[in-house]
């Protein structure tokens, strides 16, 4: 014998499907309806009305018997729901509730040891959970939270913290009937940029009144560099404004220097004037970018006497300079088919800036007046003096130093060297006045250059067919086209060549690779290089010691084959010698160009072998660099089979770093990378802790929930939805339908009804 | 041999000691040399006229051209070693088979360079009739027309403001361009003849109605054909503004 029931509520028991009972109900209706309209004609109400009634009534009780009405006897339990104590136990609560006062997180935790008794309370018609919430929510001891001890949580997250509890994985079986918040809604996730209209919509949509407490609402005195706007990449040799909003909460009028560094250095300067009142600054910070690479730069202002926050005074993120557009001089001893297609080729191509010059009349040449010639002095000192640093690469296109005595040129050769050697690039191509013919082998340029240009070797017009070597077979500059033997059939099929500079290969050690050689034209014995290339210093160098290369394109195309390899040669030896990133052997990608605090630098080393060929177990190692030129972090690792090594160095501290990479590569020279990454001094938490009681009221407003401020005394007014809910035990039905007096009452109305109508005269 | 023989042999013998340098290029391939295309009709009405310019242009600037032309056939191989190629004619011109014509369009479109030369000084018939319509159907979509007097063309070498010739047929030159580049010029004023020198040094043509000067003025063209045909556009480089503005000026 169970509980006795303490419920009931009416029950069809009929058979038959509701839409049979919906049917007949109907026609019941329909032969009442048909009553009335028989005895519109009726004069005497009291008839018509009588046979109406008696009528209603027998289609009544036939229903009623049909239908089968019981009661059902219910057993019902009340059971609790749920009411979510979600305690916010991020960063931003350490900070006072009030200037000088108790952290928002101590407020919090006697709102909570006041509110006890409140809650025990409440424990009657609520089942009370308690949670702590960062960027996640996890069930908590109420009491460790009444507390209030040091928060340590790096983001805020409110709305994920509701959702979760509502219905995430940490929800127990049991409905919410409300969320108690207590927090400062300092969100730095989904709310971040305030309540959203979808926001809105999906705590709407939980149907839960979210009662808050706020935490705090006064900014505390705080100076931040809180954005910087600049684009990931600038070219070189152009302005770049780097445009900081500073945020300044609790100051007065007074100035503060805003300085822009990369990697140690001050390259842009300004001075902002705060005024009170106002919290936003833009400030905008020029500079010119005068080398390319990947660079960390550094926004920061001085730390403020006071200042709730001093890690947020600097903000570094990572530009990558690039050329705007390859800057190339071309400088050539005379007109000729050979600088006519390369000036062409160059000309056409839209990153290349081109300067060229050419050589159009010597000394012994006679065209007549000079103020009837457009020739201008060809400006040596401008161009191999002062302006040669801004030049990506140099071409010596059958140029001679010697002829022009008062131009004295052979004064700029040093500088010429030294810009290679500083990381520049310089081509010589060949003919009669290039090499050992135009005398290059005792100069300064020789030091550079990827072959020996020695005096007396001469030149050939004989037709000669160029052979790739072994290191040419996979260098860039002479990838016509994807796939070794491919490569090597594309070059087989160019036309000969006639005219070649007879020069010597330098020895292995003098880091040059002959690419392309001769095999029929011999000098001192051996196959005389045709293209070679040298890395001298930081910089490097290409020969080319023919001057009808411009047969691999226009002689090319004439066989069908169009000009395809030698804009394709071109265009390598050209990317090769201004070091195009994607032509280095050694790359270096970081996972992610600005980490958190306390997060891993992630980076991807990508070694290729000398012959441009994934080169697998190559032993890599990187290092952070800091603004001040110190290892602080080092690792080491091996490529896997793509000759890609995955690194990780552990957590730096919070600053802008250079990457430097080396790879020790079988059989070649170690080769180094560099990349940039910088550590953020601040995650977001810190960066901005400023109490947002506004976002913490509209959550309030859009779910229903009540709103309340801190300090407290006791729990504030809750509202919550359904505290308790019934549940059915047992249940048991009652015909009521099953009398005999129902059946005699519609046999007595339809009798009743016939009786009247024979008796009135209706049938 | 006869006596006018040994006179002209010893003449060029003469010419040649008096050449102010030796040819240095890397062999033949090196110079610049300029292909004469060969043609149904009168191909090369002044033999010595690009002879004669060659070695011009190699005394006058820094150019090394070849010593001759190297006549040349369309449909042959062979063209593209010469991208500059000259088609002269007096008189009415048969039409090009389509392949030569092939041949031709495929030269210049991948850079090569034409001088067309009416030496019969003709306009509207002979050999201008003829050549109008072969370029026509040579470079169908780069009809001929005027070249303006500010083009880099009159800027290449000399600073040229009028033209020369045999005649003065037309006081201006005409040109299909391609790729922003002229790819043909044509010119009516009998350029080879006004070139022309006979072996003695004679001229062979009189120039009408300028003279020596025009005769000056068709070598000056001459000279600036080659190096727009070697520098293309170099002098419209911006580094040649001034300088060129205030000689103009």
């Amino acid at each position: 014998m169970g509980a006795p029931y303490n419920d009931w509520r009416v029950a069809l028991l009929s058979p038959w499907p509701r839409w049979v009972l919906a049917a007949l109900a109907a026609l019941a209706l329909a032969s009442v309806l048909a009553s009335w309209k028989g005895l519109r004609g009726e004069a005497r109400a009291g008839r018509r009305a009588a046979l109406l009634a008696l009528r209603t009534l027998s289609a009544l009780c036939a229903l009623f018997l049909v239908a089968e009405p019981a009661l059902q006897l219910l057993q019902t339990a009340r059971v609790k729901n749920r009411l979510a104590l979600l305690v916010d136990r991020s960063r931003s609560m350490n900070f006072p509730l009030e200037p000088g006062g108790e952290s928002r997180a101590q407020a919090a935790g006697r709102l909570l040891s006041d509110g006890r008794p409140d809650l025990d309370r409440l424990g009657s018609e609520v089942s009370v959970e308690a949670y702590g919430f960062d960027k996640d929510a996890w069930p908590a001891d109420l009491s460790a939270l009444a507390r209030g001890g040091e928060a340590s949580g790096g983001r805020t997250d409110i709305l994920g913290a509701i959702r979760a509890v509502a219905g995430g994985p940490s929800a127990s079986g049991r409905r919410l009937a409300g969320v108690l918040l207590v927090s400062d809604g300092a969100d730095n996730a989904g709310l971040a940029d305030g309540l959203s209209a979808q926001a809105r919509a999906e705590l709407r949509a939980l149907g839960v009144p979210v009662n808050v407490v706020a935490a705090g609402s006064e900014a505390p005195r705080d100076l931040a560099v809180e954005r910087v706007a600049v684009d990931d990449f600038a070219f070189v040799r152009s302005t770049l404004t780097v445009e900081a909003t500073l945020r300044a909460r609790g100051f007065g009028d007074e100035s503060v220097q805003v300085v822009l560094r990369r990697e140690g250095s001050i390259v842009a300067q300004t001075t902002v004037r705060l005024e009170a009142g106002k919290e936003r600054y833009t400030v905008p910070l020029s500079f010119v970018p005068d080398t390319t690479g990947t660079f960390v730069l550094t926004v920061a202002t001085p730390v403020l006497p006071g200042e709730a926050v001093a890690e947020n005074n600097s903000r570094s993120f990572v530009l990558r300079v690039i050329r705007d557009r390859v800057r190339v001089l071309l400088v050539a001893g005379r007109p000729s088919w050979d600088v006519r297609f390369l000036r062409g080729l160059l000309k056409q191509d839209p990153n290349v800036d081109l300067v060229s010059f050419f050589i159009l009349r010597t000394a012994g040449d006679n065209p007549g007046p000079q103020d009837e010639l457009s020739l201008i002095p060809f400006p040596v000192a401008e161009i191999l003096g002062e302006q040669l640093h801004t030049f990506d690469a140099v071409l010596f296109v059958n140029f001679a130093y010697q002829p022009y005595r008062a131009l004295d040129i052979e004064r700029y050769l040093p500088n010429l060297r030294e810009y290679v050697k500083g990381g520049g690039a310089f081509a010589m191509v060949g003919g009669d006045q290039s090499f050992g013919e135009g005398h290059y082998a005792a100069t300064p340029l020789a030091e550079v250059l990827p072959v020996d240009p020695a005096e007396g070797l001469g030149s050939t017009a004989e037709l000669f067919r160029p052979r790739l070597t072994a290191e040419g077979r996979r260098h860039p500059v002479t990838s016509l086209v994807a796939g070794e033997g491919q490569n090597e059939a594309a070059w087989g099929a160019l036309p000969a060549l006639p005219g070649l500079n007879r020069t010597l290969p330098l020895p292995a050690a003098a880091g040059a690779r002959v690419l392309l050689e001769a095999p029929s034209v011999l000098a001192n014995g051996a196959p005389a290089p045709v293209v070679a290339v040298r890395e001298v210093g930081t910089g490097r160098t290409l020969a080319v010691a023919t001057d009808s290369a411009w047969y691999w394109g226009f002689v090319a195309a004439e066989e069908g084959q169009g000009n395809r390899a030698y804009q394709r040669f071109w265009n390598n030896a050209l990317r090769w010698l201004v070091r195009d990133p994607e032509l280095t052997p050694l790359q270096i990608q970081p996972d992610r160009p600005t980490v958190d605090p306390g997060e891993p630098v992630g980076l991807s080393v990508a070694v290729r072998g000398p012959d441009y060929g994934p080169a697998p177990g190559a032993r890599v190692s990187a290092e952070l660099v800091s603004d001040e030129g110190k290892v602080v972090q080092r690792t080491e690792g091996v490529a896997g089979a793509d000759g890609v090594a995955r690194l990780e160095i552990p957590a730096p501290p919070p600053g802008a770093y250079k990457v430097s990479a080396q790879a020790e590569r079988p059989g070649a020279a170690p080769e180094r990378a560099a990349a940039a990454v910088s550590v953020r001094s601040s995650g977001p938490e810190d960066a901005d802790a400023t109490p947002r009681p506004g976002l913490l009221r509209a959550i309030a407003e859009a779910t229903g929930g009540t709103f309340a401020s801190l300090p407290q005394r006791g729990l504030p007014a809750l509202r919550l939805a359904d505290p308790e809910v019934v549940e059915v035990g047992r249940r048991r039905d009652v015909p009521i339908w099953n009398r005999w007096w129902y059946l005699a009452l519609l046999a007595t109305t339809l009798g009743a009804e016939w009786l009247l109508r024979r008796r009135w005269g209706y049938w | 041999m006869r006596r006018r023989t040994f006179l002209e042999m010893a003449a060029l013998g003469a010419g040649s000691l008096l050449l102010p340098r030796t040819v240095r290029a890397m062999g033949d391939a090196s110079r610049i040399a300029v292909g004469q295309l060969e043609h149904g009709g009168r191909w090369n009405p002044r033999p010595s006229a690009l002879r004669r310019l060659c070695w011009e242009i190699t005394q006058r600037t820094s150019i090394e051209a070849a010593g001759d032309s190297v006549p040349v056939r369309l449909g042959r191989p062979g063209i593209h070693r010469l991208p500059f190629l000259y088609l002269a004619g007096d008189g009415a011109l048969p039409p090009f088979a389509e392949p030569e014509l092939a041949a031709l369009r495929r030269h210049l479109q991948y850079g090569g360079f034409l001088l067309v030369d009416a030496a019969d000084g003709s306009d509207g018939t002979g050999f201008d009739a003829s050549v109008r319509r072969e370029l026509q159907r040579l470079l169908p979509a780069s009809p001929l027309g005027r070249i303006p007097r500010e083009h880099v063309l009159y800027k290449s070498f000399y600073l040229l403001d009028h033209q020369g010739g045999r005649v003065l047929t037309k006081p201006w030159l005409e040109g299909q361009a391609l790729s922003g580049r002229l790819a043909v010029v044509y010119s009516q004023n009998d350029l080879g003849g006004a070139w022309a020198r006979g072996p003695l040094g004679e001229w062979e043509y009189d120039c009408s109605p300028g003279g020596e000067a025009q005769r000056e003025t068709a070598f000056r063209i001459g000279v600036n054909l080659a190096m727009y045909a070697l520098c293309t556009d170099y002098k419209d480089d911006a580094v040649h503004l001034p300088f060129i503005l205030k000689r103009r000026s």
